[in-house]
C-alpha cells in the first residue's frame, strides 16, 4: 500500500480507461456459455435501449415540428423494410457501410480509433478505375477481380500508413486518418478533373469509365448488386478470423491490454499495421464496388459520407464484425427511408441524419451504464 | 504565513487504537501513536507494516474502522481530507501533485482557496519572493515545474503546504527521489522548522541514517501495530533494526536444492543494464546479475528502488537504455518465439493489470502462452474446444476458484488471479522464471502453496529470479540473495551466509554509503 | 470572387490577401473555441456540425428579425447549446470524447439542414463590411481589403484569450484541468465543470464562425456552405500549438492558402486547383509527423488530451 504504487496504478488505470472506452466490451466470448452470454446480452440490451431512447427523442422532435410521431415511425418502417422496393433500397444503402464500418472496427479491436473510411473508400474507387482500365483487354471476370483488388490494395495502403505513423512516430491515429481523408478527397478531385477525366461527360467531372464487362451485376431477382454479398462475406470471414484463428486471438489480447500483449511477446507493430490494412482494404473495396456496381466511373457521387456513417455502424455494433451486418441494415434502412419521409411529410433529406446522430449519441451515452445493472452482474 | 501563526505552537496529533482492514488484510491493528508538538517524529517500518495507512487515517483519506484521532487534545472524526486540511494538517506524497507544464508561481497560486480573478503576475512573483525569504527553500517562481529536479519538486511540494498554512506536515518517503545532498538539505530544513516551533513533522521512512540524524522521536511499526516509540537519542540502529525486522524468528526454510542441480551454468545474465523510469530519470543503473539453472536468485529491496523497472525490461514492457540481457548465452530480444524456445516465463506485480486481459475469460488468459501452439492451435486456427478442455485441466490442477472456465478473469478474487497467472507460467517447460511479489495480498495458505510451486520449478532445473519486497519470503526461498537499492545491485550473498539484519541494512542504505 | 481584370499576378497576390482576410474568419473563431476546449482536456470533433448549426440559426434569426447582429447572437447561443451537449455526454464515465465529437458532427449537420430547410434563400440581412482600402481607385484592391467586423472581433478575441489563458483565474483552472486532472482533483476543483464551461464557450465561438459564413461570405444558406472548416480547425489548433495568437496567424495562413486555388484560376492556372486546397492538410500532417515522437507527448499539447497520449 505504498503511495508510490498507488500513483502508478492510478496513471495506468487512466490509460486503461481511455483504451477501454474505444473498444468496450468488444471481446465478449459470445458463443460460449452463460457467463459470456450475459456480457453479450448486456451489450445488446444497452444498444437496443439506446436505439429506443433515440427513437423516442426523435419522435418528440418531429412532434415539436407539428408531425405525428407514430405516423413518422410507420413511414420510417415502410421506407426501410415495408415494401420490396424499400428493402432493396435499404440493402443498396447498407452494402458500402458494411465495409466502411470495418475500417473503424478492425483498428478499434487493437486499440486504435481510426476515422479514415471516407478517404480509403474514395481512393479505392479511384484505383478500381485505374486498374480496371489498365487491364481493359482481360476477360470479364478477371477484370472485375483485378479492379476490386486494386481498390482494396489502395485502401489498405492508405490506412496502413496511419498505423505505421502511429507505431513509428507516435502520431495520433484519429487526427492522421482525418487529415488523410481530406488529402484523399483532394487527390481524387484533382485526378478526376484532369489527368483521368472523361471529357465527353459535360455535366460533371467524371473519370474514365471502367469497361462495361467488368461491372458488378445485380443478384438475380433483386435490384441489389452483388456488392452486398461481398460485404457480408467479408464480415463473416473476419468474424471467423477473429474468433477462430490465432491471429484474431492475438488482436484480442492486444486490444484488451497492451501490457499483457507485451508480456506475451506479441509483435505489436505488425498487428497494428495489419489491422489498419485490413480495415482500409475493406473501405477501399467498398469504393471499388460502388464504382463497378453503381456508377461505372469515379465521380463526386462517390463522396457521400459512407465513411462517416460506417463509424456510426462500427460503434453501434461494438466493433464486432458479425453485428455490423444487422446494424448496417438498420442504419441503411434509416437512410433509405429518407426519400419516403420527404414525399409524405415534406421533411428534408437531413432528417435521417438527425435520427442517425441521435442514435449514435445515445449509444455512446449508454456506455456509461455498462456494468451498472445488477441483473447482468455476476 | 500569517503573523498569528508564529505565536501559536504547532498542533500535536494523537492516534489511539486505530484499526483498519482492507478485505482480507488487517492493515492496522490497534495502532496507537502520539506526535508531540514541534518535534520531528520518524515512522519506521517495512513495506506493508502500516505506516502509510496510519497516516492516511489521520489525514482523513481513509476512515479507520475503529479508534480515535485527537488534534490538540480534541477528538475529531476525520471524514475526509477536507477535515484534516481545515485543522492545518498536510501531507506531502512521494508522487508529485504538481502541474508540470506550469510554473512554480502558478502552482502555488493554484493551491490557494481564493484565487484572484485577474492575476497580476509581477505582484505575485514579488509576493512569492518575499514569502520564500522566510522559508527554508528558495525557488525561482518563474521556472517551469518540468524543468525542476526531483529535489526541487519535493521542496515545492513542501512549500505548497507551508504556503497554505499547514503546521502539521507528514512527509511520505520524501527522500526516495533525492540525491543524498538534497535529502540532507530537505530534512535539515524541516528539522529547523520543527525546532523553531513552526511545524510538527512526521517523517515516514525506512532509512535508519535519516532517523538517527534528523528525527527526535521514532516509532517502529510492524504488521499494523506500533511496536515501540522512543526518543532517538536513547536508541541505536541495531535496536531499531531488531524492532523492525523482528527478533530471532525461525525462518521456515524451503527444501534446499539438491546438490546435483545447484551451480548450473548461468542461464540468464544481465550486464550493466540501464533503464529509465516513468519520470524520465534513471531507475535501473548498471545492474549486473547472473541467474543459474536450478537456483533461486532473490532480489530483496524496498519498493521504488528500480525493481519494477527491472522486471518490466525483462518482461518486454520497457526498453532498456543500455546494457544487455542474455538468455541461454545469446541476446534476448523478448519476442514470442524466443520466449517459447528459451522457456522464459514471467509474473509481474499486479497481474490483473499487467499480465492478463480483463475482458477475456479465465480460459483465454490461461492459454496466453500456448494458444498459437498445438494442440490448441492447428495451422493457424484456434480450437476453442481444446482450449477449454486444456484450461479446465489447469483449473483443476491449480485449484483456481472460478464459476466457469469462460467467466471473465476480472470476476476472480485477487488470489485466484494470481493462481491463474502462475498456473499459466509454471505449467510449461520452464527454464527461466521471473517473478515479482508473487504472494502479495494472498493469505498464508495460498502463499505457502505458491512458494512450494516456485521451489518445485527450481528443483526441476529452472533458473528462477524472484524479486520480492517481503524479506521473509526471500529468506525462505532463495538460494542466493541480492539487494537492490537506488537502482543498483548493492549486495550479494548466498543462503548459507545470509544474515537478516545485514540484508535489511543494505536494503535501507542510501546511495552515498556505497 | 474578385475579377482579375488584366492585372495578372498582382491580382493573384491581392486575391490571396483578400482570401486571407475573408476566409480566415470562420477558421479563427472555430479554432479559438477549440483552443479553449482542448486546453481543458477535451477534443470536440463535432465543430463542423456546430458551425453549420450556427450558420443556420444565424441566417434564420437574421432573416426573421432583420438584424444580422441578432443573428450572430443567436448563432452563438446555438453553438453554446451544442457545446453543452458535447460536454454533458463526455462528462459521463467511460465515454470517449472523440466518438462523441463524430456523433455530434453527424447530428449537427443533420439538424442544421433539417431546421434550415425553410430558410434556404439567396440572401438575408447581411453583416456590414468595413472597407480598409477606400482610398484605392481600383475595385479589385478595394474588394480585397473589405473586411467584416467579425474579423476585428475575432482579432480582439484572440488577443484577449491569449492574455486570459495565462493571467486570469479561469485561465489557470482551464490549464490545470487540461494538464493534470489529478492535481485538479487533489485541489478539490471539479474537472468536469471546467471542461463543460470551456466546451460550451468553444461551441459558442464556433457558432459565430458559422454565422460569418451565412451572414457575410458567401452570405447565403444552402447545402454546400461549409467545406470542412470545422474539422480543419482541429488541424489548425494543433498547427498553432494551442496558442490563441498563433491561431490568428494560422487562420490567416490557411485562409490565404484556400484562396490560392481560385486566385490562380483567374490567371489561367487551372491545374492543381484541388491540390492547393489540400495544402493546409498536408502542412498540418507534416508538422504533426515532425513534432511527434514515441517517447514523449506533443510539445505544448495539454497532457490530458486523448489525442496527445
Amino acid at each position: 500500500m505504498q503511495a508510490n504504487r498507488g500513483a502508478y496504478r492510478g496513471a495506468r488505470r487512466a490509460a486503461e480507461n481511455s483504451a477501454a472506452s474505444v473498444n468496450w466490451q468488444l471481446t465478449t466470448d459470445f458463443w460460449s456459455g452463460i457467463a459470456g452470454a450475459r456480457d453479450a446480452l448486456e451489450a445488446i440490451c444497452l444498444s437496443l435501449g439506446a436505439i429506443v431512447v433515440a427513437l423516442l427523442l426523435f419522435g418528440g422532435f418531429v412532434a415539436l415540428d407539428g408531425k405525428n410521431p407514430l405516423a413518422v415511425y410507420s413511414v420510417l418502417y415502410l421506407g426501410a423494410f415495408g415494401t420490396r422496393f424499400s428493402i432493396e433500397g435499404t440493402l443498396t444503402q447498407a452494402s458500402p457501410i458494411i465495409l466502411t464500418a470495418l475500417c473503424t472496427a478492425l483498428p478499434a479491436r487493437v486499440g486504435l480509433l481510426v476515422i479514415g473510411g471516407e478517404g480509403a473508400l474514395v481512393l479505392g474507387g479511384l484505383c478500381a478505375v485505374l486498374t480496371g482500365v489498365a487491364v481493359a483487354k482481360a476477360p470479364a471476370f478477371i477484370g472485375t477481380l483485378v479492379a476490386l483488388l486494386g481498390g482494396t490494395c489502395a485502401g489498405a495502403l492508405w490506412i496502413a500508413s496511419v498505423g505505421a505513423l502511429k507505431r513509428l512516430r507516435g502520431v495520433n491515429e484519429t487526427i492522421t486518418s482525418l487529415l488523410l481523408n481530406y488529402i484523399a478527397i483532394a487527390l481524387f478531385n484533382h485526378l478526376i478533373s484532369g489527368p483521368i477525366r472523361d471529357f465527353s461527360i459535360t455535366l460533371k467531372a467524371q473519370s474514365w469509365s471502367v469497361p462495361q464487362a467488368f461491372g458488378i451485376g445485380a443478384i438475380p431477382g433483386w435490384s441489389v448488386h452483388w456488392g452486398l454479398v461481398i460485404g457480408v462475406c467479408a464480415c463473416i470471414a473476419l468474424f471467423v478470423v477473429i474468433r477462430h484463428t490465432t491471429l484474431g486471438f492475438s488482436m484480442d489480447v492486444l486490444g484488451g491490454n497492451r501490457r499483457a500483449a507485451q508480456v506475451a511477446g506479441l509483435p505489436i507493430g505488425r498487428l497494428v499495421i495489419l489491422a489498419c490494412a485490413i480495415g482500409g482494404g475493406a473501405a477501399g473495396l467498398a469504393g471499388a464496388i460502388e464504382v463497378l456496381a453503381v456508377h461505372g466511373a469515379a465521380s463526386e457521387s462517390l463522396i457521400v459520407g459512407f465513411g462517416y456513417t460506417g463509424i456510426l455502424v462500427a460503434f453501434l455494433a461494438r466493433q464486432n464484425p458479425l453485428a455490423i451486418v444487422p446494424v448496417a441494415l438498420l442504419v441503411g434502412g434509416i437512410s433509405a427511408s429518407g426519400g419516403l419521409l420527404q414525399r409524405r411529410f415534406d421533411m428534408p433529406d437531413a432528417t435521417t441524419q438527425v435520427l442517425q446522430g441521435l442514435i449514435f449519441l445515445c449509444v455512446l451515452a449508454s456506455n456509461a451504464l455498462a456494468g451498472r445493472f445488477r441483473w447482468f452482474a455476476r | 504565513m500569517s503573523v498569528d501563526m508564529q505565536n501559536m505552537p504547532p498542533p500535536c496529533v494523537e492516534a489511539r487504537e486505530l484499526c483498519k482492514r482492507f478485505g482480507a488484510v488487517q492493515a492496522l491493528a490497534d495502532a496507537s501513536l502520539a506526535f508531540t508538538s514541534g518535534r520531528m517524529h520518524a515512522l519506521l517500518g517495512e513495506n506493508g507494516a502500516g505506516k502509510s495507512t496510519l497516516v492516511k487515517c489521520v489525514m482523513g483519506y481513509y476512515r479507520a474502522d475503529s479508534g480515535t484521532i485527537l488534534v490538540d487534545g480534541a477528538t475529531h472524526a476525520m471524514r475526509s481530507p477536507l477535515a484534516s486540511r481545515r485543522l492545518g494538517l498536510g501531507m506531502v506524497y512521494q508522487h508529485f501533485t504538481l502541474v508540470s507544464q506550469m510554473t512554480v508561481a502558478e502552482n502555488l497560486v493554484l493551491g490557494r482557496t481564493q484565487v484572484p480573478l485577474a492575476i497580476d503576475w509581477k505582484a505575485e512573483h514579488h509576493a512569492l519572493d518575499e514569502l520564500m525569504r522566510r522559508m527554508p527553500f528558495r525557488l525561482d517562481p518563474a521556472r517551469r515545474v518540468s524543468s525542476l529536479s526531483a529535489g526541487e519538486k519535493q521542496k515545492l511540494e513542501i512549500l505548497k503546504q507551508l504556503h497554505l498554512g499547514r503546521r502539521f506536515l507528514v512527509l511520505d518517503e520524501p527522500t526516495s527521489v533525492l540525491t543524498p545532498d538534497e535529502a540532507d538539505q530537505v530534512l535539515g530544513e524541516m528539522r529547523k522548522l520543527a525546532d523553531a516551533s513552526v511545524l510538527t513533522v512526521v517523517l515516514i521512512t525506512h532509512k535508519f541514517r535519516e532517523v538517527m540524524r534528523f528525527a527526535q522521536d521514532v516509532s517502529v511499526m510492524r504488521a499494523g501495530r506500533v511496536v515501540a516509540t522512543m526518543d532517538v537519542a536513547t536508541t541505536s540502529v541495531d535496536a531499531l533494526a531488531r524492532l523492525m525486522f523482528g527478533s530471532n524468528t525461525t525462518i521456515a526454510m524451503a527444501q534446499p536444492s539438491s546438490p546435483a542441480t545447484t551451480a548450473g551454468d548461468g542461464y540468464c545474465e544481465l550486464r550493466d543494464l540501464r533503464a529509465l523510469g516513468d519520470r524520465g530519470t534513471l531507475a535501473v543503473t548498471d545492474a549486473s546479475l547472473r541467474v543459474r539453472k536450478g537456483e533461486i536468485l532473490a532480489i530483496a529491496g524496498v519498493s521504488g528502488n528500480g525493481q519494477k523497472e527491472l522486471v518490466e525490461v525483462l518482461a518486454g514492457q520497457r526498453e532498456a537504455e543500455s546494457g544487455s540481457i542474455l538468455v541461454g548465452g545469446r541476446p534476448y530480444r523478448r519476442t514470442r518465439s524466443e520466449m517459447q524456445r528459451l522457456g522464459v516465463y514471467v509474473l509481474t506485480e499486479e497481474p490483473l493489470a499487467n499480465d492478463c486481459v480483463r475482458s477475456l475469460s479465465v480460459a483465454a488468459n490461461l492459454a496466453l502462452r500456448r494458444y498459437d501452439r498445438p494442440p490448441i492451435a492447428w495451422h493457424g486456427l484456434l480450437r476453442r474446444r481444446v482450449l477449454r478442455q486444456w484450461a479446465e485441466r489447469l483449473i483443476d490442477r491449480y485449484r483456481i476458484k472460478t464459476s466457469s472456465p469462460l467467466a471473465r478473469i476480472d470476476s476472480l478474487s485477487g488470489g485466484n488471479v494470481q493462481r491463474t497467472v502462475l498456473a499459466r507460467e509454471l505449467s510449461e517447460d520452464v527454464r527461466l522464471l521471473i517473478l515479482q511479489n508473487p504472494c502479495f495480498g494472498l493469505d498464508a495458505v495460498a502463499a505457502a502453496e505458491i512458494r512450494g510451486q516456485i521451489a518445485q520449478a527450481r528443483d526441476r532445473g529452472a533458473a528462477v529470479l524472484l524479486v520480492s519486497e517481503d524479506l521473509d519470503e526471500v529468506l525462505e526461498l532463495a538460494d542466493r540473495i541480492a539487494v537492490m537499492s537506488g537502482g543498483r545491485i548493492v549486495y550479494e550473498v548466498d543462503r548459507a551466509n545470509a544474515d537478516r539484519y545485514a540484508i535489511g541494512r543494505h536494503m535501507t542504505r542510501s546511495m552515498e554509503a556505497a | 470572387m474578385i475579377p482579375a481584370s488584366g492585372i495578372g499576378w498582382y491580382g493573384v497576390a491581392l486575391a490571396i490577401v483578400g482570401g486571407a482576410l475573408r476566409v480566415s474568419t470562420p477558421y479563427l473563431f472555430v479554432s479559438l473555441g477549440e483552443v479553449l476546449t482542448e486546453r481543458s482536456g477535451r477534443v470536440n470533433l463535432g465543430l463542423e456540425g456546430t458551425l453549420l448549426m450556427g450558420a443556420m440559426s444565424g441566417f434564420a434569426i437574421g432573416s426573421m428579425s432583420g438584424s444580422p447582429w441578432l443573428g450572430v447572437l443567436g448563432a452563438a447561443a446555438t453553438g453554446a447549446l451544442m457545446g453543452l451537449l458535447h460536454a454533458g455526454i463526455c462528462n459521463l464515465p467511460r465515454v470517449n470524447d472523440i466518438a462523441v465529437g463524430i456523433a455530434l458532427f453527424i447530428f449537427g449537420i443533420g439538424l442544421a439542414f433539417y431546421l434550415g430547410k425553410p430558410f434556404i434563400a439567396p440572401r438575408a440581412a447581411m453583416l456590414p463590411a468595413l472597407s480598409l482600402a477606400a482610398w484605392s481607385s481600383e475595385p479589385a484592391v478595394r474588394a480585397a481589403f473589405e473586411i467584416s467586423p467579425l474579423l476585428l472581433i475575432g482579432i480582439v478575441l484572440a488577443i484577449v484569450l491569449q492574455w486570459a489563458i495565462f493571467n486570469t483565474r479561469f485561465g489557470l483552472f482551464l490549464r490545470m484541468a487540461g494538464e493534470s486532472a489529478d492535481a485538479a482533483r487533489a485541489l478539490g476543483r471539479s474537472v468536469n465543470a471546467i471542461r463543460t464551461i470551456a466546451t460550451t464557450v468553444g461551441g459558442a465561438f464556433a457558432g459565430v464562425g458559422g454565422a460569418f459564413l451565412s451572414l457575410y461570405y458567401p452570405g447565403n444558406w444552402n447545402e454546400g456552405l461549409s467545406s470542412g472548416q470545422g474539422l480543419m480547425a482541429i488541424a489548425l489548433v494543433i498547427f498553432a500549438r494551442w496558442s490563441p495568437l498563433r491561431c490568428l496567424w494560422a487562420s490567416l495562413l490557411f485562409g490565404g492558402a484556400s484562396a490560392l486555388g481560385p486566385a490562380l484560376q483567374t490567371v489561367g492556372v487551372t491545374s492543381g486547383y484541388y491540390l492547393y486546397s489540400a495544402a493546409p492538410y498536408v502542412l498540418t500532417l507534416a508538422l504533426l509527423i515532425y513534432s511527434s515522437s514515441t517517447r514523449h507527448t506533443l510539445a505544448g499539447a495539454p497532457s490530458e488530451l486523448s489525442i496527445s497520449r
